[in-house]
């Protein structure tokens, strides 16, 4: 009949969508994947067989599953401490607040900061090792300064996912199986365990592909350990760079990253959603506050210690020779007109990447949360949205670096932002469609028999009342944006440098000073976003 | 006068209308009553223009507007849940239309609904401080300011408890009479729609089980269908009724003589 009108708006926003995943993310993929076959002499396999039986190759990736896996496990088991503090003890309010800010803390900064943190902690001449009297704990530079710092990395998320689900978990359960007889074990498993064993399952997943593809901490503490991001790295930027097996060793880092998120949305189906959760008061026992309390609290201390040196450091004159307090590092770095130069790239970048990535963002929710659009493209959509989390930064950077070279977009800020926007689609693309499949679905035709056009109710009734999840999409964009490493090191050019690709380059110099002073610029501009992106969405829950 | 012609509709190969033919007269109250998936909800929403028809015709006032676009019909709705905008409060709910198109109802037209349907003291609220009652009352208004030929109702009191169910019915056949407005309303209720309704178009399986009256399907079912589902139910309520009444009257009875 055709009749009735069809959605014009809706269709080009999703044809705008898919020119720009077909641009940059098909294309960019498909020539890495034909790089990795395709040599000067035509189609070969020479190139995996080149890399699979070099020297080290093999050592470097059972490393990197090892000390990932291994860390992953680690993350979660401290991350779910920390969360059942907060959700089923009654430590005090402060306590609790603390737990949660620490735990969230590590996002904002870079990952390669970590390293140099650690270094500073547990070094020789580290702080944590001269409280200790001057005994250095373990040998930081290996398996073990790696897992130290992948920990650190992946506690946030690990929190999250695990934090979220516990505040699901009907609380009743352990009443339940209290009364039913069940004894305190028993009671744990059944009321806590087994209900978050999806949550915990993914969470392992989640933190193994992210440590499995970071190459921020092997750089500063992998030491002699050989990880495969360290070998991608020295493939495409080291003495001797090459295409083609650098392209191969990007493909082996893609197989096991597409094998845990597959493996983690094969889990999602699973996940138990329990719905009407009622507040319950936790019963009061001593015993269980002060173990769980204080185990929260020495993790806690330790990621404190951890970060400590990267506000102490900067503020002394010479760590840890000379410990006067003094301004010089910060002034330094102000009046170097280069650096301060690179601060601004990196606002630049993260703003416009916050800015233009929710846009893109909210467009793909709006097609498929609020529209009536084909089945074939709602699961393009979502499928992008599965891609592009199993994607590592640094392959994602290095196809970009393989199409884009030699094109005008080659080291632009643009191609660096739209790197961005791919790289972490995921997450925020999920939590805007949740939110808005949560908004009345009557809303756009009850305004349309008011007169309202598609765009005129976008305005006066969608988007108002989507703010707060714009808010937060807008400020996992910018924060990301400001500490990722892995992708734009590739594509970044002399005059497109953000902090934290200087922070590598300054590294190579030993500048440690500047180093840290850049990273606290980092931590600082992210806390502003996120405070002024918590004052929004808490005004938005109070009207 | 809005009539259907031979309504036919499925999804897949689900039958879900079909051959609907009814007239509805101006003004009239009708209630779509029926079983939940017997296709009364498809069918509230092909009048309205949400929904296509596979077939037949819907001709209001002559025209066949089985074609014109929803928004163009001139019908209007209040759906289930209302859907109210939580960002503005009752009163720029009520007037959201007439940024559209102004001057469609004038300030003491707006202000006659308001007073119509009580909602002075509650203009400044936002959504979330209004009661169910309150919420589809604002909703009632913001649909009426539009001044629409047909007003459809998709299960207007299923949120609603007791006593205020008794006032939005009475407020629905106040409004149906002074603005002389066609108005057809979607219930699973039996005794809602029995007792608020001219007309009554029983729906079964996606055909019309029977259309009368109250009084002709209460006095002369003229199926199983409607026997056994629809006044069976309220001869129960009945007597269930009945039977409280009866048991307080000899109690208080008792209490004389004693």
């Amino acid at each position: 009949m055709g009749a009735l009108k069809k959605n014009v708006e809706i269709k080009f926003i999703v044809a705008a969508l898919m020119v720009l995943f077909a641009a940059f993310l098909a294309v960019p993929m498909v020539i890495m994947a034909i790089q990795s076959f395709y040599g000067e002499k035509g189609f070969t396999t020479g190139f995996y067989s080149q890399i699979l039986s070099s020297r080290g190759f093999g050592t470097s990736v059972v490393n990197s599953l090892a000390v990932s896996m291994g860390s992953a496990v680690l993350t979660t088991v401290l991350a779910f401490i920390l969360a059942y503090t907060v959700n089923y003890t009654t430590v005090c309010r402060f306590g609790k607040r603390f737990i949660r800010i620490i735990a969230l803390v590590p996002m904002f900064l870079p990952t390669i900061t970590y390293g140099f943190a650690i270094i500073y902690a547990f070094g020789r001449q580290g702080l944590i090792t001269r409280l200790l009297g001057g005994r250095q704990l373990f040998d930081i530079y290996g398996a073990s300064g790696l897992m130290i710092g992948y920990i650190i990395y992946t506690l946030p998320i690990s929190f999250v996912l695990i934090n979220n689900t516990m505040g699901y978990i009907d609380k009743k359960f352990l009443v339940v199986s209290r009364v039913l007889g069940d004894n305190a074990p028993r009671s744990f498993m059944t009321a806590v365990i087994r209900p978050l064993s999806g949550t915990l399952t993914a969470s392992v997943m989640q933190c193994f592909a992210l440590s499995f593809t970071d190459y921020g901490i092997p750089n500063a503490v992998g030491g002699r350990v050989h990880v495969i991001a360290t070998v991608l790295y020295d493939q495409m930027l080291g003495a001797l760079p090459d295409f083609n097996t650098g392209s191969v060793v990007a493909v082996i880092m893609l197989l096991p990253s597409v094998a845990s998120i597959l493996l983690l949305a094969f889990i999602g189906r699973y996940n138990i959603r329990y719905k009407n959760v009622t507040e319950i008061e936790n019963r009061k026992n001593r015993v269980r506050d002060i173990s769980w309390g204080t185990a929260s609290a020495v993790i806690s201390l330790l990621v404190i210690g951890i970060f400590a040196t990267v506000f102490i450091v900067p503020v002394v004159v010479s760590w840890p020779y000379r410990l006067d307090l003094t301004l010089d590092h910060f002034r330094k770095v102000f009046a170097d007109s280069e650096l301060s130069g690179i601060y601004w790239n990196s606002l630049f970048v993260a703003a416009v990447t916050a800015a233009a990535g929710t846009l893109v963002v909210y467009g793909s929710a709006l097609a498929t949360a609020r529209s009536r659009i084909s089945g074939v493209c709602r699961q393009t959509i979502d499928s992008v949205s599965l891609v592009t989390n199993t994607i590592p930064g640094m392959v994602l950077g290095i196809a970009y670096l393989m199409t884009f070279t030699g094109t005008s977009l080659q080291n632009t800020f643009v191609l660096i932002i739209i790197c961005n926007i791919i790289h972490f689609y995921s997450t925020p693309y999920l939590m805007m469609k949740s939110s808005l499949e949560k908004l009345d679905e009557t809303w756009e035709n009850t305004a349309k028999l008011m007169g309202d056009s598609w765009i005129k109710t976008l305005i006066r009734v969608v988007t108002p009342n989507a703010v707060s999840t714009l808010a937060e999409v807008f400020s996992y964009y910018f924060i990301n944006a400001m500490v990722t490493i892995s992708a734009v090191i590739f594509i970044v050019g002399p005059d497109t440098m953000v902090l934290t690709t200087k922070i590598k380059e300054l590294e190579h110099y030993m500048q440690f000073d500047d180093i840290f002073v850049l990273s606290l610029l980092i931590l600082f501009t992210n806390l502003a976003v996120k405070c002024m992106v918590e004052i929004i969405t808490r005004k938005e829950r109070k009207k | 006068m809005l009539q259907l012609r031979n309504i036919h509709k499925s999804y897949a190969d689900k039958v879900v209308l079909d051959g609907i033919d009814m007239d509805i007269r101006d003004g009239e109250i009708v209630s779509i009553l029926g079983p939940s998936g017997c296709g009364k909800t498809t069918l509230l929403n092909i009048i309205l223009g949400l929904t296509e028809c596979d077939a037949g015709r819907i001709i209001f006032n002559d025209k066949d507007v089985t074609e014109v676009p929803m928004e163009d019909r001139k019908f209007n709705i209040v759906f289930q849940d209302y859907g109210l905008f939580p960002n503005l409060n009752a009163y720029d709910n009520i007037t959201y239309g007439l940024k559209n198109r102004p001057g469609l109802s004038s300030k003491a037209e707006v202000d006659e609904l308001i007073e119509l349907l009580d909602l002075k003291d509650h203009l400044n609220k936002k959504i979330d401080q209004l009661s169910g009652g309150q919420k589809q009352r604002v909703a009632l208004a913001r649909t009426l300011v539009m001044k629409p030929e047909v007003l459809l109702l998709d299960e207007p009191l299923s949120a609603l408890d007791g006593v205020i169910k008794e006032s939005i019915k009475e407020r629905i056949r106040t409004i149906a009479r002074k603005y002389q407005l066609t108005t057809i309303i979607v219930t699973h209720d039996p005794e809602e729609a029995l007792t608020l309704s001219d007309r009554v178009l029983i729906i079964n399986d996606g055909r019309i089980s029977q259309y009368g009256k109250p009084d002709e399907i209460i006095m002369t079912p003229q199926n199983e269908f409607v026997r056994k589902f629809i006044l069976h139910q309220l001869e129960i309520k009945r007597n269930n009724i009945l039977e409280l009444f009866g048991g307080e009257g000899v109690a208080s009875l008792g209490f004389q003589k004693g």
